[in-house]
């Protein structure tokens, strides 16, 4: 994933940054994308941008007196596609980063931030369990550094613990976030209890000061 | 800067050229909606010249209203010469015709000595109410045509203007 530095004071370039790599991770974890959203706007939004091409040519070569009564009907026509892409991205779109089923369980996730609060809020909608839409959020210095840069592991993690569907889909970060949350063994304790099971044939007390000897030396 | 753009999937591209295409043909199509509201195929014009001095300024921005057929003297009309594209605003001094019968006009600017008998085309007397004028004056706002000025004196103006309004649009992401 390529590493690019944005500015970690910026809301818009966390969010546009978290969003994609959320894309990017669920296409990778073979979550077939649904751009049905996505493509109605498109839709609506070039409808009305060839209907003011084609009244800016028709005026263009006709002129005004001839052109007259389409181009009123024409900016009715603008009007209306433009209030039906306004209501679509709004009322239906409403912040979508990514609609995707895989092996059956679909998944629907909107992101959303608020003014001057640097946390990523998750709207996320799975077909599989409860049938509610759930709500996560963390901070984004989860997974952004100091300086901008994107670190992936653990908003892979973040999600993965998160939200069930994107959990069985991707094993590994789901459960490594969970050993990791319970006590993390220092270095020392690891190499005691290395020493200890590696000499376990041998008499317990000479291991047992062995191994004392050795982790006081490496510690 | 563009990196962000090539990191871009082809629908979210298409997303963004949206953008500045919408804010293009929006524009456009505020401009038609208020011909079309006017009845007239200019409704914001800009002074051009001082002859309607000390009424209007060069540089002021005139609104127009044509849905009114009745114009009277004293009124102020923006005209095309016949066969030219160029538009002056001067006053209504005189007129023959209007009811049923269709209105002609004669018209002089505040500031000028004689009438536009001499501006008009070479066989042209006076104006035809219905297919001369572009409209009366309804509303101004001084100065602020300036800018328009400044664009048809300066082209490049023009095309630096549109290279970095669409740059700042297809480059933000909301």
């Amino acid at each position: 994933m390529a590493e690019a530095k944005i500015s970690p004071h910026s809301l818009n370039d966390l969010k546009n940054t978290t969003d994609d790599a959320l894309a990017n991770y669920l296409r990778g974890l073979q979550f077939r994308q649904d751009n049905t959203k996505l493509d109605v706007r498109l839709a609506i939004g070039y409808a009305s941008v060839v209907i003011a091409a084609v009244t800016f040519t028709a005026d263009y070569k006709l002129g005004w007196e001839a052109t007259k009564g389409w181009t009123a009907v024409a900016v009715v026509a603008y009007a209306l596609l433009n209030g039906a892409f306004t209501y679509w991205t709004w009322g239906v779109e409403k912040g979508c980063v990514f609609d995707g089923v895989k092996e059956g369980r679909k998944i629907s996730v909107a992101s959303k931030t608020n003014k001057h609060e640097p946390t990523y809020y998750l709207t996320v909608t799975d077909s599989g369990s409860a049938a509610s839409a759930r709500q996560i959020q963390a901070p984004f210095t989860t997974w952004f550094t100091a300086d901008g840069y994107f670190v992936a592991k653990p908003f892979q993690q973040w999600l993965a613990s998160s939200v069930e569907a994107i959990g069985a889909a991707d094993v590994k970060n789901a459960s490594r976030a969970e050993t990791e949350e319970a006590t993390a063994p220092g270095p020392e304790e690891i190499e005691t209890v290395a020493q200890s099971t590696g000499s376990a044939q041998a008499s317990g007390t000479e291991s047992k000061s062995k191994s004392s000897k050795r982790s006081k030396r490496k510690g | 800067m563009f990196g962000s753009l090539a990191a871009l999937q082809p629908r979210q591209l298409a997303a963004q050229i949206l953008n500045f295409a919408l804010v293009l043909s929006t524009a456009f199509m505020l401009w038609k909606g208020l011909s079309v509201f006017t009845n007239s195929s200019s409704p914001i014009v800009v002074v051009l010249s001082g002859s309607m001095e000390p009424a209007f300024q060069r540089g002021d921005l005139l609104f127009l209203w044509n849905r009114g057929i009745e114009t009277q003297v004293g009124e102020v009309v923006v005209y095309n010469v016949r066969g030219k594209d160029i538009p002056i605003v001067h006053r209504v001094i005189r007129r023959f015709g209007g009811g049923s019968a269709p209105l002609s006009l004669l018209t002089k600017g505040d500031n000028n000595a004689a009438d536009d008998t001499e501006l008009y085309a070479h066989d042209q007397s006076y104006l035809d109410r219905s297919k001369d004028v572009v409209g009366s004056v309804v509303g101004f706002v001084p100065f602020v045509g300036y800018v328009t000025i400044l664009l048809s004196e300066y082209p490049w103006l023009k095309t630096a203007m549109l290279i970095f309004m669409a740059a700042s649009v297809v480059l933000q992401r909301e």
